[in-house]
């Protein structure tokens, strides 16, 4: 198994078993949709590494919104388009908007897959990034209240010794008085 | 990548120091390589101490502007820490709204804010949040809110509010992401209604703060890590001297100013530390 979820998105039937078959051949896992109808919903409910989406589609939803659903949902899913050679302009247009890529029908796997490969590479550099930030929150974390304990603390001591100061410096009280109160400010120290 | 030679280290250290406070480990060569090669190869120096003589006779301070760009580390993220914002939002505000709201309603609330690293804007946007969140109705407010930093590159893009998704990722949650944030590009851009309650410009923090008045917040983290400990001292006495009597002071999590300054006394409130002056 590799390490990334696809979602495909495509309204022709051929097209959507071949990349079907392709990709689930080199060990991707591949959840297709016929619509960008069925895409939202997926979408709604799973999080997908990459969307490879067709730009052109029937019924409402094409290319161009699934993008913009899988980024609006998703922030970190990369969306890659299927276009014809024809619609080239608006699948520059749709890396504006946040495409990571788009292809070219018919689609060459090759290239197909040399991106799949430069989008997972990407992940795992993320991923690793994403683990020393994690590994640095939790020492950051447990050296913080530490810190901040012994910022309590030192301040709570550094008041009581003012206050001894102050008692033993106290020429009101008695000699044996100053002790006494001396003695009970240092036990609380 | 240019190597620096020992006597090099010297020279350049100095001037970091000069120009930003910037106190770099001399023993760690690698840290000036990694972080100036670039910029000396740009400048097609074959040296370092190329770069420094290049960097002195630009009165254009250009090369200069490059240099602490490439020294500091802007390295920041929305809500760091989280605690410093829940404090904001259940003890700070409450309390500083409290104290500052005149007594006849003709009258608006004035509170100033301070972000005195505000690196790439993430920290002082994310007070202004805590802030919308809390006062919807901002019109019987004044708040100013101040982000200030060494480095250019941070403050442009802070001033231009827009993060990729990466930043984006860390810190925020969908919820305040939707609200607050709109999608452009592959990027988001903070909403008008945020950017227009904040403030940015440059300040070298190694400079007096008279000009900038007093505040009634201060938020200086992550930033005195970086400075020799008499710097330090010093920061954080001028600090004192531009918080409100009444003002909060919070630091970065893992700072103290224990031996730092002695005009301030922490205090506890939930899981987070807040400082207030003597
Ligand atoms: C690690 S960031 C801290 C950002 C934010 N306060 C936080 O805690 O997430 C440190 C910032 O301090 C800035 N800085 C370093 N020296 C400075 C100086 N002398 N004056 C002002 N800013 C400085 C750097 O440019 C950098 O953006």
């Amino acid at each position: 198994m590799k390490n990334l979820t696809i979602l495909v998105v495509d309204d022709d039937p051929v097209i959507r078993r071949l990349l079907q078959q392709r990709l689930a051949k080199e060990h991707y896992e591949v959840t297709i949709a016929e619509d960008g109808h069925v895409a939202e919903s997926l979408l709604e409910q799973h999080h997908y590494d990459v969307v490879l989406t067709d730009l052109m589609m029937p019924g409402g939803i094409g290319g161009i919104e699934v993008l913009e659903i899988a980024k609006q949902l998703h922030p970190k899913t990369e969306v890659v388009l299927i276009t014809a050679h024809s619609s080239v302009d608006s699948a520059v247009e749709a890396m504006k908007k946040g495409a990571t890529d788009y292809l070219e029908k018919p689609i060459n796997f090759d290239e197909l897959f040399l991106r799949l490969d430069k989008i997972s590479n990407l992940q795992t550099i993320l991923k690793s990034a994403q683990d020393l930030e994690q590994a640095m929150t939790v020492t950051e974390s447990a050296a913080s209240e530490t810190i901040q304990n012994l910022e309590i603390e030192i301040a709570r001591k550094q008041e009581l010794l003012e206050q001894l100061e102050k008692v033993l410096l106290d020429h009101t009280l008695a000699e044996d008085e100053r002790i006494e109160q001396a003695l009970s400010k240092l036990s609380e120290i | 990548m240019i190597k620096i030679k020992p006597n090099e280290l010297k020279v350049i250290a100095q001037y970091i120091y000069d120009i930003s406070g910037i106190h770099l480990d001399q023993s760690k060569s690698y840290l000036f390589e990694t972080r100036l090669s670039s910029i000396a190869e740009e400048l097609g120096c074959n040296s370092y101490q190329d770069l420094y003589h290049k960097a002195k006779k630009d009165v254009s301070k250009k090369i200069e502007h490059k240099i602490i760009d490439a020294i500091s580390t802007n390295e920041t993220l929305f809500f760091r820490d989280k605690g410093p914002f829940e404090l904001m939002q259940h003890k700070i505000l409450p309390e500083m709204i409290d104290a500052r709201t005149p007594s006849s309603a003709a009258l608006k609330t004035n509170i100033k804010i301070w972000s005195a690293a505000a690196s790439t804007g993430q920290e002082l946007y994310s007070i202004a949040i805590v802030i919308k969140e809390l006062v919807n109705d901002l019109s019987k407010y004044n708040f100013k809110l101040l982000g200030t930093d060494i480095s250019d590159n941070a403050i442009s893009q802070a001033s231009y509010g827009k993060y990729n998704k990466f930043e984006i990722e860390r810190g925020l949650d969908r919820k305040i992401l939707q609200k607050y944030f709109t999608l452009f590009g592959d990027s988001w851009k903070i909403k008008d209604e945020i950017r227009g309650m904040v403030n940015f410009r440059k300040y070298n923090l190694m400079q007096s703060f008279a000009a900038l008045g007093k505040f009634d917040i201060i938020f200086c983290r992550n930033v005195a890590i970086y400075f020799t400990l008499n710097d330090r001292k010093q920061l954080f006495n001028r600090i004192a001297d531009s918080l409100a009597d009444d003002g909060f002071l919070v630091i970065g999590s893992t700072e103290s100013l224990t031996g730092v300054c002695p005009r301030f006394v922490p205090k506890r409130h939930l899981r987070s530390i807040f400082y207030q002056k003597k």
